[in-house]
């Protein structure tokens, strides 16, 4: 089974909002960022970009009709800053031209002036000055004060998690196109058509119905269209209101690198305590999220941190605090594993530390505390149909861990320069939006007189191959053939208030809505066959291979027949269906419930050699179990899969997003920034489901396959850390990622730099207590 | 601003010739993309990072971000839209057949340029080896599929062309 789009992307002939047919009088806009990451702006001088014969309009935050404001949690994000800017990138005005070349000039020469106010670019200094977006959050299970007298070792640690760019290799753009009256019709790179469609209505101060959303495929999103693709939607439909003209905005990739929001850094405190024989008793952690200047989706994203900070481990008392900080950089987003990773990188940590302390292997700690059946989680919830133990279990049966610490250890030993190290990245991930009123999707499935099949709902193509399992899911309901069903855009006139696509929920929502649309129309035709073809049991037809049978006999009817006959007996041939995943909730005044539809879980084993002299290294391999449910699609899920695991091993590796102290960022260009390539993946990947486990909660037994798959990726830091720790085995060893070859370096041999250089290179960590009242005992 | 002068650009383009006026710094990506329609060269980067924008210049892979419209002049472009020029619905090229076989493709926005540069190192490597094949995608960049499939895709391109 390939991908929907694969012909069209073979050929070329896939489009993309900048591929569409250019329309009579199509204008560019491009936009002008303010060049400093905090202060007043007292002046916009426009009149030399103004005087440009092919300079349309210039747009400033006065021409908004509506509100400027386009905050999606918080309101407080302005579409074009009007008094003060917050971050470096901020878009302050807009210029409408000709052509896009004319666009860029005439936006820069147009100066801003700004008077410089205070910069903050640390979460950490930022809580202090209490720039605090929303409430800080706790999660609390037994009693964490309690618990650390009996512990026989606790350790505290520091963890610096790194951000990341989301590179969709499409950069952000829209297209808008003026209809009658006040109504535009929008093309955009969205995963969250409803969210441009509303935003756009408001910046414009109409009725939702009168902006319509479409959108076909995008190139890549991972998040970082959710919610950020929203500003230019909403400032191409402001100059095409404005112009009367159709307007196109697509950022350049400097533009896109700048102006856009990234994966959230994070600064976080931990304290674990365990027996000795490995078993964890108490953890705690503060986690301090750089939010960046505005909320965007911060607050949705640190309670994913909250719910994933025990990873895939029970731990029977458990105090987690997070808060999320505003800082002077581009507002950080949605990012695959949405908050998620930062909360199980800092657990994965702690075990590190934990198991340095008890002189044991970390794995040991981690098997030991895997979440079994009935356990609880931090949240409330229970784990149900627990899966952590048998992928950890299939993984050494399939693998041979003690085996490859003998190789590893063999190796070790032979070898002086170079290192190799093993980590096991067990996993856990719930499934389900947070916010339980996002937890709904529609369908709308026209079947036509030929038998063909259109089938429509709130689900973005972006990749992942929805389309894909949406064919899929729709052929194998209505015992059709896959060729027969076409795949809509998304659209909002045709599905309403759709859900962004989003937390790995799009299959099990649409496709939940499109079992029930074909379900529909299906009682409806059974019902039709009853009563022509006289039988008695309309529960005993069913289609196969596009036949009508009864009681598993055909009947002479074809698909086609069926359809026909409907047809022309006056028998609606659509229906638009919805769903709702039953049973979540959660309760955010307890901080408990049941937020997750159900958990997907995975272990991974992965190993890497280290140039210990020259800090580079190999990933050697990245061997999985993947607890899938019974896949829609498995060659669709293996890719996502194996894309996810590169951006996870990306992220703990070679992208290395920072910003400068003054708020700028340091890679304004894909050459500076540092992706993985064809030689970073290991040449050792294998890929193993956990066989034949239903998941009754998701369209015919499969399980969600988008985020959790990266998670994998952050094993890479603690086998890379083992290879360095095998090198220089009494070295205390940071929790600071991306390990960058640089970085690397720095933790071998930081010690022997004079200590000037070590400290601006170590980073001026302010020392803390960060746990005050009580001690900190290592005994091992 | 001044708008520039304007020149002739005569380039043949997936076997035909096209003529247009254009302006100095015009990029061949622009050219192929806004003047002749030719959509599929995608555009990631903007400079030559990527190699999202690859095309065949007299059968060599280039980066037509980082080449002038008239830089073209008197030259043979094959874009992606090329390499199956009849159009039968269901002829795809050797190449595009195992790309969609062996699922070496997501969002699809790196595709065209990853074929195109794979096109002459197929002619000169009918039986690469996997090392040869990372070379050649060394430039390619791909954040969807994690590169696996891409190299499948490859090895099961050559072992088409071969057996034919
Ligand atoms: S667009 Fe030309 S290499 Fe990226
Ligand atoms: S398939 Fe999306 S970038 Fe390669």
């Amino acid at each position: 089974m390939s991908h929907y789009d694969a012909t069209h992307h073979t050929r070329g002939t896939s489009r993309y909002v900048g591929d569409l047919p250019e329309p009579e009088g199509l204008c560019h806009a491009a936009i002008v960022p303010s060049p400093l990451a905090h202060g007043k702006l007292v002046r916009l001088d426009s009149a030399a970009a103004l005087a440009l014969p092919e300079v349309i309009a210039v747009i400033t935050a006065g021409d908004i009709p509506g509100e400027n404001q386009i905050g999606p949690l918080i309101q407080d994000e302005e579409l074009l800053a009007s008094e003060t800017v917050h971050f470096s990138g901020q878009p302050l005005a807009i210029v409408v031209a000709e052509t896009p070349e004319l666009a860029r000039r005439a936006a820069g020469m147009i100066r801003p002036e700004i008077v410089l106010l205070p910069i903050i670019t640390d979460p950490r200094e930022a809580f202090d000055r209490g720039e605090i977006i929303g409430a800080t959050r706790q999660f609390v299970l037994g009693n964490v004060e309690s618990a650390w007298a009996a512990c026989d070792v606790v350790v505290e640690g520091r963890c610096d998690i790194g951000g990341q760019e989301h590179v969709y290799l499409e950069t952000q753009g829209a297209r808008a196109l003026p209809g009658e009256g006040d109504a535009i019709k929008l093309y955009s790179s969205t995963q969250s058509p409803y969210v441009v469609q509303r935003s756009v209505a408001k910046v414009l101060g109409v009725p939702y119905h009168l902006i319509e959303v479409d959108v076909k495929r995008i190139g890549g999103g991972f998040g970082g269209k959710e919610d950020q693709a929203t500003p230019w939607a909403c400032l191409a439909a402001l100059a095409c209101r404005l112009t009367g003209r159709p307007v196109e905005l697509i950022l350049s990739r400097h533009d896109d690198l700048l102006m856009t929001g990234k994966r959230h850094a994070y600064s976080s405190d931990f304290k674990i305590g365990l027996d000795k024989t490995g078993k964890i008793l108490a953890y705690a952690v503060r986690h301090y999220q750089n939010a960046g200047a505005s909320a965007d989706l911060s607050p949705a994203i640190l309670e994913r941190t909250l719910f994933h900070s025990t990873n895939a481990y029970y731990i029977p008392n458990v105090h987690i605090f997070a808060a999320s900080c505003r800082t002077n950089i581009p507002p950080a987003t949605a990012f695959r594993g949405f908050g998620g990773p930062q909360g199980m990188f800092v657990i994965e940590s702690a075990i590190a530390k934990a198991a340095e302390a008890l002189g044991i292997p970390r794995e040991e700690i981690q098997r030991r505390n895997l979440i079994r059946e009935g356990q609880e989680f931090p949240y409330g919830q229970q784990a149900e149909r627990a899966r952590a133990e048998a992928t950890w279990e299939k993984a050494d049966a399939l693998y041979d861990l003690a085996a490859i610490h003998r190789k590893i250890e063999q190796y070790n030993r032979d070898h002086y320069e170079t290192k190799k190290g093993l980590a096991v990245m067990p996993i856990c991930f719930g499934i389900s939006f947070t916010a339980t009123f996002m937890n709904q999707g529609s369908a709308l499935v026209h079947i036509y007189t030929d038998g063909s099949v259109s089938i429509s709902t709130g689900a973005v193509e972006m990749g992942q191959g929805i389309s894909s399992k949406l064919a899929n899911i729709t052929a194998r309901t209505l015992g059709i053939g896959e060729s027969r069903i076409k795949v809509e855009s998304t659209n909002t006139t045709r599905i309403a208030n759709m859900s962004p696509s989003a937390a790995s929920a799009t299959t099990d929502l649409c496709g939940g809505a499109a079992i029930r649309a074909c379900e529909e129309i299906l009682a409806r035709l059974r019902r039709l066959a009853a009563r022509e073809l006289q039988l008695g049991d309309e529960t005993a037809i069913t289609i196969e291979n596009e036949q009508v049978r009864y009681q598993g006999q055909a009947t002479g009817w074809s698909w086609r027949k069926l359809v026909e006959t409907a047809y022309f007996s006056r028998i609606s041939l659509s229906a638009h269906a919805f769903y709702a995943t039953p049973n979540i909730y959660f309760d955010k005044q307890k901080e408990k419930g049941r937020p997750f539809n159900y958990h997907v879980y995975g272990t991974a084993i992965l190993e890497a050699t280290v140039d210990c002299l020259r800090g580079t290294y190999d990933i050697d391999a990245v061997k999985i179990v993947h607890d899938l449910g019974r896949p829609l699609n498995a060659v669709v899920d293996l890719g996502q899969i194996e894309g996810g695991l590169a951006q996870g091993l990306g992220w703990m590796t070679v992208e290395d997003l920072q910003f400068d102290h003054t708020g700028k960022l340091l890679a304004g260009a894909l050459a500076n920034y540092k992706l993985p390539e064809v030689y970073f993946m290991p040449e050792d990947l294998q890929v193993n489901f956990l066989e034949n486990d239903d998941n009754p909660n998701a369209p015919y037994g499969s399980k969600a396959v988008g985020e959790p798959p990266l998670l994998y990726g952050l094993g890479v830091f603690f086998a890379l850390r083992n290879a360095a720790r095998a090198f220089r085995p009494g070295k205390t060893l940071s929790f600071h990622a991306p390990m960058t070859p640089e970085r690397l370096l720095l933790e071998l041999y930081g010690d022997q730099m004079p200590p000037d250089e070590r400290q601006s290179a170590e980073g001026n960590g302010k020392t803390r207590q960060p746990f005050p009242d009580t001690s900190t005992k290592e005994k091992a | 601003m001044e708008n520039a002068p304007l020149f002739s650009v005569k380039v043949t383009v997936n076997g035909q010739l096209f003529e247009r006026e254009v302006e100095p710094r015009l990029l061949l990506s622009d050219f192929l993309r806004h003047e002749l329609a030719l959509t599929g060269t995608h555009v990631g980067c903007e400079h030559g990072v990527c190699g999202a924008c690859t095309v065949l210049l007299n059968g060599e892979a280039v980066r037509s971000c980082l080449i002038f419209a008239v830089q073209a002049h008197g030259q043979e472009i094959v874009t992606v839209e090329g390499l199956t020029p009849d159009g039968g619905r269901e002829a795809l090229h050797p190449l595009q057949e195992a790309f969609r076989e062996a699922h070496g493709l997501q969002c699809g926005f790196c595709t065209p340029g990853i074929l195109m540069t794979l096109i002459p190192f197929l002619q000169e490597h009918p039986q690469p080896s996997e090392g040869e094949i990372r070379e050649a995608l060394s430039g390619n960049l791909c954040r969807c599929t994690g590169y696996h499939n891409i190299v499948k895709a490859v090895q099961l391109a050559a072992e088409t062309l071969r057996h034919g």
